[in-house]
């Protein structure tokens, strides 16, 4: 009898054990994020959708059209048509194409470009209405400089090495030939130079120090909570995607 | 741990166990607003069916007899037309309040898109219920498909209908619903719904609409038991089985404007000449009044508040108070107890987690409900929270004091002066552009009487939330075991217990 | 069916349900067949392959450097252990030596992996005992925590593509390592919170003390291997009893309990959470080259740069062979299992010098314990099946593969 009595209280008090820590967490901050009031914050490798960068200093783009990567998609999601361009007599890259609908976003076909021409962006808002449009070609997979600049940061890329210059201009490309074996050893200095230039785009993140040998990373970034604060050239880059999609 | 100044490259969350009264104003902001309007609406559908038209029928159209009938009509349908307002804004305002009540205890925002603070959220859902297809199974019983939501919703509706008068002090407009046996037709009406879910399982024309039907009348049946015998517990313990009464009886401030034999006239009617009785009577009722929440049924009504008022006025001394004072410490964990089993009781009925095995997604898919789709579905879907509300006002009214504040009424007394001054200015304005002075809009008792009362209800409301969101729910033979073998022996020992405690006290 | 009773004027059938592929609890989409009789549940005959993806085919089909990021998906939830198997049983067969920092940093995603393997498991348990509205969003919230540090490392929440043959990618970012420890520091509350809500819940007790019991015998038979076995009083876990990797180097428990029941199997996963907690800490504390910050600080470098160079101490690498596109494995056969939090996940590697494999052939764990489930279902009501079902942990894609 008196167990009885003593397992129901004791049953009762777990349960009111129970309802006291649930009733505890109203006091607690929500963790819903507002998207898309507030983006994420998200990793530089984070594997998002795939685009093409150009060289963040001159613009030019940086496929070779190895076609590395077309050859290591698992789902085979990457078609390049490219020819070999009469006048350099290397392989010029016509048209790109990305079914982003077959993709899987493992990231392979970026860690295996030679020239780091592909990367995974950190957007991932690519809903369509139809699987038509998941299908980017060069023109829609192609960043801008200032979006390339930012990705190379984010991602602690070394910077491309400058294209050599055409054969052609030989006079010019002796005097051109002699700077450019510097360059690569330079490029550290370069690189601290591409920071300045980089840096319009991309507000929150500390500039990293030049050339630092002392390792005091002191890159802030905005705290979790606070809505991003980056003028993330994603929403110019989710901008264009949605003009093409217009004119298409 | 202070996490501010960490300089982190890798995004993520901080710990975020910091206070949040922000979410808990909004919460309680949407609440007030609301509630204002259903309260609002509603009285003001019932002063206008019942107060203000009929007033100026008897005043400009005194000779016609068509016009009293009509009036008189329209008296007896006020209750009606009160209900028929409340339901729909009210279902409106719980299932917003349940999603964000569940939303900040799981530190989530509820749904916070349509309208501010997800204001319109409930309406969107219904006006999304209302255009879906009426979808009848194949070789499904139209009459009894179509019936089975009606039956299950209509009879708890109207045997909620006595708490009205109960809960507004009797106001002339709903004390046409006053009458003596008031709490045994509320039991009586709250036994019809099971018949509605069966005749829902049984025309789906489905395996497990039947088997979820049939589970959930055994569920129903089962745990009406404990449920009346808590009631009836009560009804004992005060004595009658006039709904008003009870109310009437734990109200500290009507209790203290019992002064004088007229008005002690119904107090008598209501209590067997006994000892403490005349005891009682010889210090004053009125006194009873500052006793505040004492009064209450779940702290032992009139028998414990009596007892009180007598140790504080030396009457009992020596060893029968410490006698009486144990019995009336056992007394009140009775009531206690009996609430609790009420609410158990009640939570199995309408269907709610625990007990919501009926309804389970993971189980039978949604058991008796599964064919339901639009309209029907959305009076199944309506009926629940309704219930709900009727649940709690029934508990409100019979351990927590109906529309009673819980404060003594010496302190109450300035806030019952001031209502009765806006309310006769109010009226005055009213009078003054031509309404008859037979319908007064406002009235000190029903304002306080409502707030309270609403408060309490909707405090019960939210802890049957909370308790939806911890607790596993139960597996059909546990719940049958529950309810016979723990709750109904419980119910009949605190039966017995009150009956001779009452006696000893 | 008829069972013919001794009162011929009563007759009975036995009712076939099926709890179909679409189900809200089966976990996946699997059918369960279940034979009745009233509401005590007869027989129990599990359809599988309705999430059969050709895995296997896949690894022979794609080469080697391919397939390491598609065998993320075959257990979604324990993506690291599957990647784990298969670079441990192509580095058996090239008889390459993994770095200790790639070691420890395998471990401590894996062991991470774990804990949030087992709150989906709780989660998603709880739901279907019917605690669906306000429980099952705590654990999610701290898996939520684990996948932004996911994010940080690998890339991704949940895909990770991180284990590669001869070690891991990358190393974490700055700050990964403090972030890491906050969590650890809250996660035992967090626990502690879960437990107050569920442990001792009356009806949770009652809905699990002494359902679904797994004798010794038949776990073994059967080949079951993960928490059910250890619920059951077997201590089988391959960390302990064939220590690969860096754990001889830990120092942790393996929870055993011999109730065998389902709330035995609860109480082993919990625990096992709070073992994945001091095993992180462990790791974070032992690791070669310390966290990323004193790493780079000792390099002199504040990007990945040199993260993988050649100069750095064989212990600090990340990669034992660096690897493209064009992996090959030696030919021969491998197999290696790694305990995973849903027992043992296997992979067995034949390999004929080129860089597609010949054959690879999963073990996997949820297989093995879904062949039970009849012994566990058989005589208990049908209200029981969900509880017990749940019990077992079983992921479909893993089942079905």
């Amino acid at each position: 009898m008196f167990a009885l009595v003593g397992r129901s209280v004791e049953s009762l008090r777990q349960v009111a054990r129970g309802l006291g820590t649930v009733l505890m967490h109203a006091a607690r901050n929500p963790i819903t994020k507002d998207f898309p009031d507030s983006m994420p914050h998200l990793a530089g490798h984070f594997r998002g959708r795939l685009a093409l960068a150009v060289n963040p200093q001159s613009g030019d783009h940086l496929c070779i059209s190895c076609l590395q990567c077309e050859r290591v998609c698992p789902d085979k999601c990457i078609e390049i048509t490219s020819h070999k361009s009469p006048e350099t007599n290397k392989p010029e890259l016509i048209n790109f194409k990305i079914d982003h609908g077959l993709c899987m976003f493992c990231g392979l076909c970026t860690e295996v470009c030679p020239t780091s021409c592909i990367i995974n962006t950190n957007d991932f808002e690519m809903a369509d209405y139809s699987r038509e449009a998941l299908v980017y070609d060069l023109r829609k997979l192609t960043l801008t400089q200032d979006e390339s600049a930012f990705y190379f940061n984010k991602k602690e890329l070394p910077m491309p090495k400058p294209k050599p210059a055409k054969p052609a201009a030989k006079p010019a490309a002796a005097a051109a030939a002699k700077p450019a074996p510097d360059k690569p050893a330079a490029t550290p200095e370069a690189a601290a130079q591409a920071k300045p230039e980089a840096k319009p785009a991309d507000t929150a993140e500390a500039a990293k120090p030049a050339v630092a040998p002392d390792v005091d990373k002191t890159k802030e970034l905005p705290k979790a909570g606070s809505d991003s604060a980056e003028t993330k050239p994603e929403d110019k880059d989710s901008a264009k995607p949605a003009e093409n999609k217009g004119e298409q | 741990m202070t996490t501010a100044t960490v300089t982190v490259t890798a995004p993520g969350r901080l710990p975020t166990t910091d206070g949040n009264i922000w979410e808990i104003w909004k919460f309680i902001r949407i609440s007030a607003i609301w509630l204002s309007i259903i309260f609002g609406a509603v009285w003001l559908a019932s002063y206008a069916v019942g107060g203000l038209i009929p007033s100026l029928l008897d005043k400009y159209m005194a000779t016609s007899v068509a016009a009293q009938n009509i009036a008189s009509i329209l008296r007896l349908l006020t209750p009606l037309v009160a209900v028929l307002v409340f339901i729909p804004i009210n279902a409106t305002y719980m299932v917003l309040a349940e999603r964000r009540g569940l939303a900040l205890f799981t530190v989530r925002n509820g749904p916070n898109r349509v309208g501010p603070d997800g204001f319109l959220q409930t309406g969107a859902d219904a006006i999304k219920l209302l255009f879906k297809e009426n979808i009848n199974p194949t070789g499904a019983d139209i009459l009894m498909f179509t019936l089975a939501p009606i039956v299950f919703f209509a009879p708890s509706v109207f045997g909620a209908l006595p708490l009205l008068p109960a809960v507004t002090s009797e106001n002339g407009l709903f004390n046409v619903l006053s009458f003596p046996t008031g709490i045994f037709y509320v039991l009586a009406m709250s036994s019809i719904p099971v018949v509605g879910i069966v005749m829902g399982g049984w025309a789906s024309n489905n395996k497990y609409s039947l088997v979820g039907g049939l589970r959930s009348a055994a569920q129903a049946i089962s745990y009406e038991i404990p449920l009346v015998l808590a009631i009836i517990t009560v009804c004992i313990m005060v004595g009658t089985l006039n709904v008003s009464d009870i109310a009437w009886m734990q109200n500290p401030w009507e209790l203290s404007q019992l002064k004088g034999a007229d008005a002690l006239a119904r107090w008598d009617g209501l209590h067997v000449d006994s000892q403490a009785v005349q005891d009682l009577r010889s210090i004053g009722v009125q006194n009873l009044g500052n006793l505040a929440f004492f009064n209450w049924n779940i702290f032992g009504g009139d028998t414990v508040s009596g007892f009180l008022a007598l140790c504080i006025a030396k009457k009992v001394a020596g060893g029968a108070m410490i006698f009486k004072g144990i019995c009336a410490l056992l007394l009140i964990l009775c009531q206690w107890l009996l609430c609790g089993l009420y609410m158990t009781g009640a939570c199995a009925e309408i269907n709610r987690i625990p007990f919501d095995l009926p309804e389970a997604e993971s189980e039978l898919v949604s058991g008796y409900n599964t064919e339901y789709s639009g309209i029907r579905f959305a009076i199944f879907f309506l009926a629940e929270f309704t219930n709900l509300f009727i649940v709690a006002t029934i508990a409100v009214v019979m351990w927590f004091g109906g529309g009673s504040a819980p404060i003594p009424s010496s302190m109450y007394a300035p806030v019952m002066d001031a209502l009765g001054f806006i309310a006769s200015n109010v009226n005055k304005l009213l009078f003054m552009i031509g309404v008859p002075e037979t319908a007064p809009i406002l009235d000190p008792k029903v304002m306080s009487g409502t707030f309270w009362a609403v408060s309490k209800v909707y405090f019960l409301v939210y802890f049957a939330i909370l308790v939806r969101g911890t607790l596993p729910r139960f597996r059909i033979d546990q719940l049958m075991d529950f309810g016979w073998k723990r709750l109904i022996p419980l119910a009949l020992i605190l039966l017995l217990a009150v009956t001779y405690l009452k006696e000893l006290i | 069916m008829t069972v013919e009773l001794t009162s011929p004027e009563l007759k009975t059938e036995e009712m076939l349900i099926n709890m179909g592929p679409q189900h809200p609890a089966t976990h996946g989409v699997l059918r369960l067949i279940v034979t009745l009789d009233g509401e005590i549940v007869k027989h129990v005959e599990p359809v599988l392959g309705h999430l059969h993806r050709a895995q296997e085919w896949q690894g022979q089909n794609r080469t080697i450097f391919q397939y390491q990021a598609l065998i993320d998906r075959v257990d979604y939830l324990s993506g690291m252990f599957t990647s784990w198997a298969m670079a441990r049983s192509c580095e058996n067969i090239e008889g390459l030596v993994v770095p200790k920092r790639a070691e420890y940093l395998r471990v401590m995603l894996s062991e991470m992996n774990r804990i949030t393997s087992h709150l989906l498991w709780l989660g998603t348990y709880l739901i279907d005992l019917g605690a669906m509205f306000g429980f099952p969003f705590y654990p999610f919230r701290e898996r939520e925590k684990l996948f932004d540090l996911f994010e940080a490392v690998a890339g991704q929440r949940m895909m990770f593509n991180y284990i590669r043959i001869g070690g891991v990618v990358r190393n974490p970012p700055f700050g990964w390592f403090d972030q890491l420890k906050y969590f650890l520091d809250e996660f035992n509350e967090r626990i502690d919170e879960y437990e107050a809500i569920v442990t001792e819940n009356p009806i949770f007790l009652k809905r699990t003390k002494g359902i679904g019991y797994l004798s010794k015998e038949v776990a073994m038979n059967f080949g079951m291997h993960d928490s059910c076995v250890r619920a059951s009083g077997i201590p089988l876990d391959l960390r302990k009893t064939k220590p690969y990797s860096i754990y001889p180097e830990i120092d942790f428990k393996v929870p055993v309990r011999e109730e065998g029941d389902t709330w035995a199997r609860y109480m082993c996963r919990i625990a096992e959470m709070r073992q994945c907690v001091e095993i992180i800490r462990q790791c974070i504390e032992k690791i070669p080259g310390g966290t990323t910050e004193e790493l780079r600080k000792g390099l002199g470098t504040t990007g990945p740069e040199k993260d993988d160079s050649k100069d750095l101490a064989p212990e600090m690498m990340l990669m034992a062979k660096k690897q493209n596109a064009g992996l090959r494995v030696k030919a021969g056969e491998g197999f290696s299992a790694v305990e995973s939090p849903r027992g043992t996940i296997g992979c067995y590697v034949v390999s004929n010098g080129s860089d597609k494999a010949y054959r690879f052939r999963w073990r996997n764990p949820s297989f093995c314990n879904l062949s039970a489930v009849s012994h566990m279902l058989v005589g208990s009501p049908i209200a029981d099946v969900m509880a017990i079902f749940g019990s077992i942990d079983v992921i479909l894609p893993d089942v079905d593969r």
